[in-house]
């Protein structure tokens, strides 16, 4: 009976419909009984419904004002309170510090480093220019002649 | 960025099916209720700055995730597997033709009489009843596929998994809520 039905509708058609195509629309058929069963809920279910949106969209609304609102108040006692989550200029405000801190310390190290590069030049245009060669420095004789007492005097 | 009252409307628009898909799923409708709420806030929370066109798939995801986080902590709770439901059950509907589900719906279409009518509700019961006992990612694909209208894609996104794996579940809850209507006496 129902093979003679199918082999009906697939001759006066002249088409077979893609199996896709006939789950689509078998799926839709399904879920349309689905909504009109969840247009039936119970008015309790409804109203709890109803009342999550709200406070779903209150939020949201609440969440909006924070982010628009200015990012410092005055409280009631004189102090001043942060409202809502920092601004993005809060935000790099904080960052500044650091990087000036960072900056410092750079300066100080290449500061440091070119004193003793200058300590060290000076050191050898001293000897360099000095009437004493700097072989003499590499003498024995030398080193003990300044050892001794002559050289002190 | 979505307006207060397009958030509204969207939400209005979503959460009877919300309630419904997550009530099939937990089986347990003040758990549903919590569940959409909690996932209605989040989404105020976090992406009500979003464009409106964004809302559906995020909504969806958040669903998903919190119906599945209300599964682990039942899981954790109970330290029990409860959903034995989950098996899937292999080649049942080898020889079962969708096309004369379709021919039959499409004779009665039209021809509601007065008894039909009183015994509507009780259709509709029986077929809830029957996505009910679908297994789980078999009815999640085929609620998000055909009641949410998302498109292969966007359902593997929410399920989180491929596309092919979206189409096998849901041709077979398709197969098996037909078949089982059918038995019933039910025309889908």
């Amino acid at each position: 009976m129902n093979g003679r039905k199918t082999t009906t509708f697939r001759a006066a058609s002249g088409l077979s419909p893609h199996p896709d195509v006939l789950e689509a629309r078998v799926g839709r058929r399904i879920t349309a009984r689905l909504t009109q069963r969840a247009d039936e809920l119970p008015n309790d279910i409804t109203e709890r419904l109803r009342v999550a949106r709200q406070q779903a969209v209150d939020r949201a609304r609440q969440l909006r004002k924070l982010s628009a609102a200015p990012a410092w108040q005055v409280q009631g006692n004189g102090s001043a309170v942060m409202a809502g989550p920092p601004s993005w200029w809060l935000r790099l405000a904080s960052v500044v510090p650091l990087a000036l801190l960072l900056a410092g310390l750079f300066v100080i190290q290449r500061t440091y480093l070119e004193q003793q590069i200058g300590a060290a030049v000076e050191i050898d245009e001293a000897i360099l220019t000095d009437d004493l060669p700097p072989q003499a420095y590499t003498d024995p004789g030398f080193a003990e002649f300044l050892k001794s007492p002559r050289a002190a005097e | 960025m979505a307006t207060d009252h397009e958030l509204s409307d969207f939400l209005k628009s979503v959460e009877k099916r919300a309630f419904k898909r997550t009530a099939y799923a937990v089986r347990d409708d003040e758990a549903a209720l919590d569940i959409v709420q909690d996932s209605m806030i989040r989404l105020a929370e976090k992406y009500a700055d979003r464009p409106i066109g964004e809302l559906p798939l995020l909504f969806q995801r958040i669903l998903s995730n919190a119906t599945m986080d209300w599964f682990r902590r039942q899981r954790v709770r109970n330290a029990v597997v409860q959903n034995f439901s989950d098996f899937e059950v292999e080649g049942d509907a080898g020889d079962f033709d969708l096309l004369e589900t379709l021919q039959v719906a499409d004779d009665a279409l039209g021809t509601e009489s007065a008894s039909d009518t009183v015994g509507r509700a009780q259709i509709l019961l029986q077929i809830e009843q029957e996505v009910e006992q679908l297994p789980q990612r078999q009815r999640q694909a085929f609620l998000l596929r055909y009641w949410e209208e998302l498109d292969v894609a966007e359902t593997a996104a929410v399920m989180g998994c491929s596309e092919g794996s979206v189409k096998t579940h849901c041709s077979r809850a398709v197969h098996a809520l037909a078949k089982a209507l059918r038995a019933k006496g039910i025309e889908p």
